[in-house]
C-alpha cells in the first residue's frame, strides 16, 4: 500500500539528514507505529506519505514514496486526498468549517461526490465515531477528545485506504485516548484500513501496533515488530522497563502478556512498604468553597482544598472537568463568583509584578506564550533583570534543566522539551513559592519527561516549595505526584495520596500497577525497591 | 432568541450598500445613524464564535484611526480660513516642500473638515468590520466559486486567522500577566505581538496544508452537501441596504 524506496530527506539550512535511505513497505491492513524523540522527524515521515513534505514544506527528497502505485513526486497532495486521510498534530488548526457536519462534508465536496453519497457517508461516519449527538454543534465548542474524533471522522469520510495520524492522543485523557485507539483498531480489522501513527505515549498505543518504525533523529531508521524494537530501544513504555528490570527474557507489550509473564513473581511474598505521606507543615494554598462560572456554565462548584509545602499535587480529570479553571483561580486570573482563594495568606488576584513572580510561577499550556525574546539569551537576561538576580542566573538554570541549548537560538526553533525548559528556567529564576504547570507533557518524549520529573521533585523537596500540575499523563503522575486531586464536572471527586487515588480506578492506574496488581506499586522503582527489601 | 441563519453573502452585500449610501449621503448625522444601526445589528445577530468577537476590535481600531486622522488633518495641510480656535507655532520646512504647512492656526472649519473625513473612513471600516463579524468565513468560502482557488484559500486563512488572533491575544496577555509583566505601554505590545505573529503564521501554514491534503481545489467542480439557500430574510436585509442607497 505504502512504499518507501531509498528515501532520504534533508531540509535546507540543516546539517542533519532526517531520513537516510529508508526502505519500507507497508501492506494493506497494517498498523505501523512511528516512534522517536521529539524533533527526530516523525511528523516529516508522516507528511511524506501524502506529499505534504516536500510539496508544502520544501526540503530535498531523494528516492521515491508511492501510495497504491502512485508516486508522490508526480502528483500534488490534493490529488491523493481520495487515498489518504491525514490528521495533524493540532486538529483545531486544520478545521475548515464551523459545524461538525459541514466539516465532515468538506473533503467530499472537494472531491465532487454526489450529494446522496455524501449524506450516506456522513451518517455512517457519525455512527462509527459516535458523533451523532454532536452533528450540528459548532466545532469550537467541543472538547479536545471530541475535536480529535471529528478530525478522524473527517479524514475517514472520503473512504481513504490509508489513515495517517500525528500524535492523536497527546491532548486526550486516558479514557478518551483508549476510545480513539480502539476505534482505529476496529477499522484496521474490519475494513483493512492501513494506519500509520506517530505517538510519544507508547503505553497507550503499543498493544495495537503490528510493526514499529524507529527514527533516531540523524537519519537512521529501524523497522520491526514491537518486541524486536523495544527489546533494546531507549524509548520504551513502563512495562518494557519493568520487564527489563525483572530480567525477563521476553518482553510483553500489553498488560495481559506481562501479567502472564510475571505470574510467578507476583505470588512471592513481599514486605508491605510503608508509604509516609510527603508534605510539609506550612499551609501554602487554601481554597474555600470556590465557585467559578463562565458565560452561564459552572466550571467549578464549591471547591475546597488546602495544599502544603513539599507537596506535588497532580490535578486530573476528563477534558473540561475544571482542571485549568482551578489552577487559574489559584494563580489569580479568574474572578471567582463565590468562595475565596488565599496563597501565602494573600489574595492572588492582587499580586503584581515582582511580588507575583516570587509567589507563583505559572507555565501555561503553550509555554511559548511566556516568551517574546528573539533569542534564548535575550530571554534569560530579561528574566535576570526582572528578578534582580545576578546576570547569568537564568542561563545557568537553563543549562541545568536542559543542557546544551544554544543561547543564540530563537525560542521557536527549540524542541518542545527545550522550550518548556526555557519557560521553566525563566519562571524559576524568580524563585517562586508555588509552581503551577498546565499540561506540561504535551509533545514531550520519555527523555524530556524524565528530566522534568527530576527537576520538579528537586524543586519541591530541596527547596520545600509546592508544585501543582494538571495532566492526563498517568505515568507522569505515578512518577512524580505525592497527592492527586481528581475533578469531574467541576467538583472534586477524589483527593488523596497518589497511590490511593491511582490504584482505586483502573482507567487511571499506571501500567506497572495494572501488571502488578494487587501489589500497591506504581513505578518500576517501587518494584525494584520491594525486591531489594524482601 | 434563535439567531436566523443567513446566506453568507447577505451581510457583505448589505455592507457594500450601506458603505455606498454613506459615501453618497456624506452627512455626519447619517453617518452616526449608520454606525449606530450597524452596532445594534452586530450585537443582536453575531454568532458566539471567534469572528463574532472581532467587532469590538474593529470599533477600537476605527476610534484610533479617527484620532490619528484628525490630529494629522489639523496639523498638516492647506490652511482653511475661518474662526481660529487656537494657534500652534508653524514648523519651518525646507524650501523644496512648498505648499505644505505644519502647524499654524487651527480653525473650526479645519477641525470639522478633518473630523468628518476621519469619520467617513471609520464608518466604512466599521461597516465592513460588522460584515466580517456577522459572517462565518468558512461558510463564505463554501459559496465562492472553486476557480477562485488560490483566492479562496487566502480568504479562509486571512478571515479565520484574524479572529483567532483576537483569542490568542487574550491568551498571551494572560500568560504575560502571570509572568508578572505589566500590560501597559508600547513595550507590552511588543511582548504580545511577537508570540502572536509566530503563532498565527504557524496556524496559517497548518490550515493551508490541511486544505490541500483534503483535496480542496483539485476538482474544478464542487458538489454541495447542504446547499446554502437564499431565503426571504436575506432578501429583506439586502433590500434595506438597497433602500439606503436609493434614498441617498
Amino acid at each position: 500500500m505504502i512504499k518507501f524506496a531509498n528515501v532520504s530527506l534533508i531540509y535546507p539550512n540543516s546539517t542533519t539528514t532526517v531520513l537516510e535511505n529508508l526502505n519500507l513497505e507497508i501492506s494493506e491492513g497494517e498498523m505501523v507505529l512511528v516512534i522517536g524523540s521529539t524533533g527526530s522527524g516523525k511528523s516529516s515521515l508522516l507528511r511524506l506519505i501524502n506529499g505534504l513534505v516536500p510539496h508544502h514544506t520544501g526540503g530535498i527528497l531523494a528516492g521515491d514514496v508511492s501510495i497504491d502505485g502512485i508516486s508522490t513526486q508526480l502528483v500534488k497532495p490534493g490529488e491523493l486526498a481520495h487515498l489518504i486521510g491525514i490528521v495533524g498534530q493540532n486538529p483545531v488548526n486544520g478545521f475548515v468549517a464551523d459545524t461538525v457536519e459541514e466539516e465532515l462534508a468538506f473533503g467530499m465536496e472537494a472531491l465532487n461526490l454526489p450529494s446522496d453519497v455524501m449524506r450516506k457517508r456522513v451518517e455512517e461516519v457519525l455512527d462509527l465515531l459516535s458523533l451523532a449527538a454532536l452533528r450540528s454543534r459548532s466545532i469550537a465548542t467541543l472538547s479536545g477528545g471530541e475535536q480529535q474524533r471529528v478530525a478522524i471522522a473527517a479524514a475517514l469520510v472520503t473512504h481513504p485506504k490509508v489513515l495517517v495520524l500525528d500524535e492523536p492522543t497527546s491532548a486526550l485523557d486516558p479514557i478518551a485516548a483508549e476510545e480513539v485507539l480502539s476505534i482505529l483498531h476496529r477499522l484496521v480489522h474490519d475494513l483493512g484500513l492501513t494506519v500509520v501513527i506517530a505517538e510519544h505515549k507508547l503505553e497507550r498505543v503499543i498493544q495495537f501496533a503490528d510493526r514499529i518504525l524507529y527514527i533516531n533523529g540523524v537519519g537512521v531508521t529501524k523497522v520491526g515488530t514491537p518486541e524486536e524494537i523495544l527489546m533494546d530501544s531507549p524509548i520504551a513504555p513502563p512495562i518494557v522497563h519493568l520487564a527489563r528490570a525483572l530480567g525477563l527474557k521476553e518482553i510483553g507489550v500489553s498488560v495481559r502478556e506481562m501479567r502472564r509473564m510475571t505470574q510467578a513473581f507476583r505470588t512471592k511474598d513481599f514486605l508491605r512498604a510503608t508509604h509516609s505521606p510527603v508534605s510539609g507543615d506550612t499551609k501554602i494554598i487554601s481554597v474555600e468553597s470556590l465557585g467559578i462560572t463562565y458565560a452561564g456554565y459552572r466550571a467549578l462548584k464549591s471547591i475546597s482544598a488546602t495544599i502544603y509545602n513539599q507537596e506535588i499535587v497532580a490535578v486530573m480529570g476528563r477534558n473540561g472537568a475544571g482542571k485549568t479553571s482551578f489552577l487559574k483561580a489559584i494563580a489569580g486570573i479568574n474572578q471567582p463568583d463565590s468562595g475565596k482563594v488565599r496563597v501565602l495568606d494573600l489574595n492572588p488576584q492582587n499580586l503584581k509584578g515582582k511580588d507575583r513572580r516570587s509567589a507563583i510561577g505559572f507555565i501555561p499550556q503553550e509555554p511559548s506564550d511566556l516568551l517574546y525574546g528573539q533569542t534564548v539569551l535575550i530571554e534569560c537576561t530579561q528574566a535576570d533583570a526582572d528578578n534582580d538576580v545576578a546576570v547569568g542566573t537564568t542561563a545557568t538554570l537553563l543549562d541545568q534543566l536542559v543542557p546544551g541549548v544554544s543561547l543564540q537560538m530563537h525560542p521557536r526553533d527549540l524542541s518542545e522539551g527545550q522550550r518548556l525548559g526555557l519557560a521553566l528556567s525563566v519562571v524559576l529564576s524568580a524563585n517562586p513559592e508555588i509552581l503551577i504547570l498546565d499540561e506540561p507533557t504535551r509533545g514531550l518524549d520519555y527523555q524530556a519527561k524524565r528530566e522534568l520529573v527530576s527537576i520538579l521533585i528537586a524543586f519541591a523537596k530541596n527547596f520545600s516549595k509546592c508544585v501543582l500540575l494538571a495532566t492526563h499523563d498517568v505515568e507522569l503522575v505515578a512518577e512524580l505526584a505525592t497527592r492527586v486531586i481528581f475533578f469531574a464536572d467541576g467538583e472534586i471527586v477524589a483527593d488523596g495520596s497518589a497511590i490511593d487515588v491511582l490504584l482505586s480506578s483502573p482507567a487511571f492506574a499506571p501500567q506497572v500497577a495494572k501488571v502488578m496488581a494487587p501489589h500497591p506499586w506504581l513505578r518500576v522503582a517501587d518494584v525494584i525497591a520491594a525486591v531489594e527489601n524482601s | 432568541m434563535r439567531k436566523p441563519s443567513l446566506h453568507p453573502l447577505t451581510w457583505w452585500i448589505w455592507a457594500i450598500g450601506l458603505a455606498l449610501s454613506v459615501i453618497r449621503f456624506n452627512s455626519t448625522v447619517f453617518t452616526f445613524v449608520c454606525v449606530g444601526v450597524v452596532t445594534v445589528v452586530v450585537f443582536l445577530f453575531r454568532d458566539d464564535a471567534p469572528w463574532g468577537k472581532s467587532f469590538n476590535w474593529t470599533l477600537k481600531l476605527s476610534l484610533w484611526i479617527l484620532i490619528v486622522r484628525t490630529v494629522i488633518g489639523v496639523l498638516i495641510g492647506v490652511p482653511i480660513p475661518g474662526t481660529t480656535i487656537f494657534t500652534i507655532p508653524i514648523l519651518s520646512l525646507p524650501s523644496w516642500m512648498p505648499g505644505i504647512r505644519i502647524g499654524g492656526a487651527v480653525t473650526t472649519e479645519r477641525l470639522s473638515a478633518a473630523l468628518t473625513e476621519g469619520l467617513l473612513i471609520c464608518t466604512i471600516i466599521i461597516i465592513f468590520g460588522a460584515a466580517a463579524s456577522l459572517t462565518s468565513p468558512h461558510r463564505l468560502l463554501r459559496v465562492l466559486p472553486v476557480y477562485l482557488y488560490e483566492f479562496g484559500v487566502s480568504v479562509v486563512i486571512a478571515t479565520s486567522a484574524l479572529p483567532q488572533l483576537v483569542t490568542a491575544v487574550a491568551r498571551i496577555r494572560q500568560a504575560q500577566l502571570l509572568r508578572g509583566q505589566s500590560l501597559k505601554g508600547f513595550k507590552s505590545w511588543k511582548r504580545i505581538a511577537i508570540p502572536l505573529l509566530e503563532e498565527s503564521l504557524a496556524r496559517s501554514l497548518d490550515l493551508a496544508a490541511a486544505m490541500d491534503a483534503r483535496g480542496y481545489g483539485v476538482s474544478r467542480k464542487r458538489s454541495r452537501y447542504r446547499p446554502i439557500k437564499w431565503r426571504y430574510l436575506d432578501s429583506i436585509v439586502v433590500a434595506s441596504a438597497v433602500l439606503a442607497v436609493g434614498l441617498s
